[in-house]
């Protein structure tokens, strides 16, 4: 596959261990990439993959072993030196400034200058430009960096590192924020630059889409490198096996009819603004019935913050109502619309959905502790805490030490059953669940999928908002997208595929 | 009249405006600079011992420069390496600083609170014989010392590093988003720490402005908060070089002014009071602002 | 105890203490470098401070304005909110207390300590009541406002012990003296250990059950933790902060009242060597906990008594202790190894 004086492995790594405390993040790892090929790394949370990257763009250094570059083993002492050697890297989130332009941000750190420092914004503009033209973009170079939309900002990433003559990209998770269609134009961007000979390789957790853009597979496992093949050698079922190491049977989720009318929750022409006062939803008309799973699709940025936080009541309604059974909710706090039975699983359990840095018994009792049987006259009453907290947790199989323990000493996908131990604990009606398995490993999202549907089934209704189609489709009664603030269509299930649903989200109807 | 009122609210702005410029390069990369005010202590003390012991006003004008710039430096690998709160450093910065100057003028010069050595030289004024027959631009124009000079100098420089070059874009970068800097190959705490040196520098220089530009020695007292009217400067500028200076300005002549009404029943003290007053209330127009061009923050 | 518990018990403690050790070091370079020997000044601070009852009494005296504005500032910290205008609320405390400490005419004790006191509380209490609405309704950051309302206060109170409450006949800066039945009661003669000392031990250790029993203390931590978190779980986080920046102004005026009404007997200027800075170094020392602050507190009252006898014996200027308390708090929030930066509550 390689010509002949040219190295076998453009960028690789030699027995690469890595460890923070207890935790071995990558154990032994041994793996190579050829040049002018696309690469792909996957494997489960926590497999090691991310810190992996990390030390191959030097943000990080091994604990044992190297990187190797162009056959030889090379120190990587910090991100510029991984830039003087071609690698660039392109993180999940992304890592621009948002006040300045993106032109401004693409020349960061490599600007070029006239005499005394000034910048040559012509010449700017011009290597702008040339590097657009390569890979078929167009961008608005004046534009803010904050009111660029998502793909385009990701775009500028990888234009950024062509214009530092990067000719390995490393990209982490590329995908998680793109619709179908815009999958689909990275993808071929990718092969346009696999073909003048740059080297890619890229994280992700998309089977589909990793079979189809790479020509070799690398799975991790728990750190450990469990196998590398072509896609034609393989299948996504034995992907996942290797994943996860033994055969994972995903529920099959049967679709149940919505219980009665009328809605449970019913949003009427809501209009909300983002933190910064533009405009993100609406108007939007939505009901959710008992019984039911409502699964919101969306590229991120379109809404779907807006309106989960109105419908949990953290946001600010500029116009519009909301209803729950009947009642007329729309000033309400969300002290009093978790009172009246509205549950909120957030996306960022770090920074939202739990207190990291308290014990799993304060994260489990927080909300409600000034009610009885927790509390009275304004003291607490720890017995009843720890047996309230003892009872929320039964059934839910959260790994813990002690109840007094900082849920940050948690794994992910534990944490993630806590946060919905104490939201189930509270007996709510509705959920709104926000990218419930986002970091948890697969049995931990099957555990929640799980949940999500026996909630269903009791005659609860969920909103779901994830950014996993796959998980979208599997468990939605309904899907509706979201696009600009505005509803696009409705699916059902029995109606509902990738295709349609990606035309949902990118605003076109649903044909 | 009018003329030496101007002539005094220059003079009383030239060390706000230094240690301003200063403390919103700081804050531009990324460090709100508390402890100005004992990078000006110690640039006014050390003024008054370099001129006296050298007879050079540019010996005593480096030495000041160095003065802060060390301790700008002190604090600000505190606060990058050792992670620790910029405001509390600062703090701590001011109080400490302001303890260890009186305990050294006490144990090495046996002096209580003054330091009033021989020989000091002074910055001397620069005539301009045709501009200062004007009638008011002759009071702006002549009769400043270099260090006036040099402040106002500073402000269209300072805009033009910020906006126009490299330096600049990567200083506003470093503060704005540090993880992006390092991701691509900057050093985003030396460059902050690189900002925190320039900021006392300046503010070592606004101390020599006081102490030799004005007064011709060095008395505990000699900054008097103006470390904080800075921080109030850039506070009301908002990072930007020419609404800083304004700020610093009004406050000049708010000072000015005082010294001229006294005796005339309005109180000193109340006069003093009206930078710190005028931030709250800038702080609160800009959220007014903030929140009628959006929704209202849940 | 747990061995976990142990440890996090263990490594709090290093992270206040290490602090201290560093600033020490810090301060015996200086002393070494103008001459002196740090050891034996050490030792003679420590004799100052601790040796014998009448010091030991003195020493507490000292700390006695240090406990409540240490435990004002930790209010707020504790609920995450940087609270900087502790300083402004003890000026105004004081300047209201040694007022109506003169004004009331003829009062008994029994009316006009409660009244003063409770009226110096309401002033400093009300003082940041601005901040906190500004923080809350408009996101305006507290430090900058708290900072400067610090510089308003001290103003405001210079102006007013100049001028209209100027004590007649006086030379320098002061308000007449508060009436005998004004002064807070001696709790052991000869001393100036004062009635004002047990009110605010007391109200320390009163804040330290309320942080771990009620539910107000629970939700004052969890926002200090994780604002976002609490506001997702229905906790009001906007009235909890508008409550507790109130609460640590009337903590802070109050401790100025007692100051003036307990040791000084007037209002001067320069009322307060910096006791609300100070303050801010306690609560970070002592993580805002009881505990902790008590024990903060009284070290720098040590270091204050200690300070001003030592002038007398030795010819190493006060100032020192400026310098050491300076260093502690620069040390109290770098991260050496242990303990955190702006301090949890235990």
């Amino acid at each position: 596959m390689s010509d002949a004086g040219a190295a076998a492995v453009r960028v690789g790594a030699r027995d690469i261990s890595r460890r923070f405390g207890d935790v071995v993040a990558n154990d032994r790892i041994d793996f190579g990439v050829a040049p002018g090929t696309i690469h792909a790394i996957v494997g489960g949370n926590g497999a090691g993959k991310s810190t992996l990257m990390r030390i191959l763009q030097g943000l990080d250094r091994p604990d044992a072993g190297t990187v190797i570059l162009d056959d030889r083993p090379v120190r990587l002492a910090s991100p510029a030196d991984a830039f003087a050697h071609g690698i660039g890297m392109v993180h999940q989130e992304f890592m621009l400034v948002p006040e300045r332009t993106l032109l401004e941000n693409m020349i960061l750190a490599r600007e070029p200058i006239v005499a005394g420092g000034i910048i040559d914004r012509a010449a700017a503009r011009a290597a702008g430009e040339r590097v657009a033209a390569l890979a078929g973009a167009k961008l608005d170079w004046d534009m803010r960096a904050a009111d660029t939309p998502v793909h385009l900002r990701q775009v500028l990433e990888i234009l950024r590192l062509l214009y530092r003559d990067a000719d390995v990209l490393i990209l982490d998770e590329p995908t998680a924020v793109l619709a179908p269609a815009q999958i689909r134009e990275l993808i071929a961007l990718l092969r346009r630059l696999k073909q003048e000979g740059r080297t890619i390789l890229f994280i992700s957790h998309k089977l589909d889409e990793v079979m189809d853009a790479s020509d070799v597979i690398t799975v991790l496992r728990h750190g450990r490198v469990v196998g590398t093949m072509r896609p034609a050698e393989t299948s996504n079922a034995q992907l996942v096996e290797l994943m996860v190491g033994e055969p994972v049977e995903l529920p099959t989720v049967t679709p149940a009819a919505a219980q009665g009318e009328p809605p449970l929750l019913s949003l009427e022409g809501l209009v909300a603004r983002d933190g910064r006062g533009l405009k993100r939803l609406g108007p939007v008309d939505l009901a959710l019935y008992r019984g039911e799973i409502v699964g919101i699709a969306g590229v991120a940025g379109n809404g779907q913050d807006e309106l989960v936080a109105c419908a949990a009541g953290l946001g600010t309604i500029e116009s519009g109502a909301i209803f729950l059974d009947g009642a007329a909710i729309t000033r309400a706090g969300t002290r009093r619309l978790r009172e009246l039975g509205i549950g909120y699983l957030s996306a960022d359990r770090a920074a939202e959905g739990l207190c990291l840095a308290a014990s799993i018994r304060d994260n489990l009792i927080a909300g409600g502790e000034h009610r009885p049987p927790f509390s009275r006259a304004g003291l607490l009453r720890p017995a009843a805490i720890r047996a309230g907290a003892e009872r929320a947790l039964a059934g839910l199989s959260v790994q813990f030490g002690k109840l007094g323990d900082a849920v940050g000493s948690l794994s992910g996908g534990n944490q993630q059953r806590l946060a919905i131990a104490r939201e189930f604990g509270r007996k709510p009606r509705i959920l709104i669940a926000v990218q419930p398995t986002r970091g948890v490993d697969i049995a931990g999202i099957a555990f929640i999928h799980r949940q999500i549907v026996e909630f269903r089934n009791r005659g609860g209704a969920v909103l779901l908002v994830s950014e996993e189609l796959d998980e979208i489709l599997s468990l939605s009664d309904r899907i509706i997208g979201l696009h600009g603030g505005r509803i696009t269509g409705e699916l059902p299930r029995a109606a509902a595929n990738l295709e349609r649903v990606g035309r949902l989200m990118l605003g076109e109807a649903a044909a | 009249m009018l003329d030496t009122l101007i002539h005094s609210a220059l003079l009383m702005t030239t060390p706000i405006l230094l240690a301003a410029i200063g403390g919103m390069v700081n804050r531009v990369g990324g460090i709100v600079n508390i402890g100005l005010e004992s990078m000006m202590l110690s640039g006014a003390l050390v003024a008054v011992i370099a001129a006296s012991a050298s007879g050079s006003v540019l010996v005593a004008l480096a030495a000041a420069l160095l003065a802060g710039a060390v301790l700008g430096l002190l604090m600000s690998l505190v606060i990058t390496r050792l992670e620790a709160n910029e405001i509390v450093v600062g703090l701590g910065f001011s109080v400490a600083v302001a303890g260890l100057v009186r305990y050294l003028l006490k144990s090495l010069y046996g002096v209580s609170g003054t330091l009033d050595p021989q020989g000091v030289v002074m910055l001397r004024s620069i005539e301009i014989p045709f501009a200062a027959d004007l009638p008011m631009l002759g009071a702006i124009l002549s009769g400043q010392d270099p260090l006036t000079w040099f402040a106002w100098i500073m402000v269209p420089v300072t805009a033009f590093v910020l906006y126009r070059t490299r330096t600049g874009l990567r200083l506003r970068a470093s503060g704005a988003a540090p993880m992006t800097a390092h991701a691509l190959g900057l050093d985003p705490l030396g460059i902050r720490d690189a900002s925190t040196v320039f900021a006392g520098a300046m503010a070592g220089l606004a101390g020599a402005h006081l102490s030799i530009g004005v007064v011709g020695l060095f008395n505990e007292g000699i900054t008097g908060g103006r470390g904080f009217i800075a921080l109030a400067a850039f506070y009301f500028g908002r990072n930007a070089p020419w609404r800083t200076a304004l700020g610093a300005l009004l406050f000049g002549f708010f000072e000015a002014l005082q010294i001229r009404l006294q005796g005339h029943g309005v109180p000193a003290q109340l006069v003093q009071m009206l930078p710190y007053l005028i931030v709250i209330i800038v702080l609160t127009g800009l959220g007014l602002a903030d929140r009628r061009r959006s929704a209202a923050i849940p | 105890m747990t061995s976990a518990m142990a440890q996090m018990r263990a490594s709090s403690l290093a992270g206040a203490l290490i602090p201290v050790v560093l600033a020490l070091a810090i301060g015996a370079i200086v002393l070494a470098a103008t001459g002196h020997d740090p050891l034996s000044v050490y030792r003679l601070m420590a004799v100052e401070s601790f040796g014998g009852e009448k010091r030991l009494q003195a020493t507490l005296s000292a700390a006695t304005p240090l406990l409540l504005t240490g435990l004002a500032t930790a209010v707020a910290f504790r609920t995450g909110i940087f609270n900087v205008g502790v300083e402004g609320c003890f000026y105004l405390g004081g300047i209201v207390a040694a007022g109506l400490g003169f004004w009331l005419v003829g009062w008994p004790s029994t009316l006009i300590i409660p009244v003063a006191l409770l009226a110096a509380a309401l002033i400093g209490g009300l003082w940041l009541l601005l901040p906190g609405v500004l923080k809350v309704r408009l996101g305006v950051d507290e430090v900058v406002t708290t900072l400067m309302l610090n510089f308003v206060a001290i103003n405001l109170t210079s102006w007013l012990v100049n001028g209209p409450l100027l004590a007649r006949g006086s030379a320098n800066s002061a308000t007449p003296a508060i009436q005998k039945a004004a002064e807070l009661p001696r709790l052991l003669p000869l001393t100036t250990l004062n009635l004002g000392f047990a009110i605010s031990i007391l109200l320390v250790l009163l804040y330290g059950c309320w942080g771990r029993f009620t539910v107000a203390g629970f939700r004052s931590r969890l926002a200090g933790l994780n604002a976002r978190f609490c506001r997702a779980v229905g906790i009001d986080v906007s009235s909890l902060v508008i409550r507790i920046m109130v609460l640590s102004g009337l903590i802070g005026g109050l401790a100025g009242g007692i100051h003036a009404l307990g040791l000084v007997h007037r209002f001067v200027a320069g009322f307060s060597p910096g006791y609300g800075f100070a303050g801010i170094a306690i609560a970070l020392l002592g993580r805002n906990s009881a505990i902790g602050i008590i024990l903060a507190a009284i070290a720098f009252g040590a270091l204050a008594s200690a300070g001003a006898t030592i002038q007398l014996f030795s010819d190493v200027p006060i100032e020192i202790t400026q310098v050491l308390q300076g260093a502690v708090m620069i040390l109290a929030v770098a991260k050496l190894g242990f303990g955190r930066g702006r301090g949890t509550a235990l």
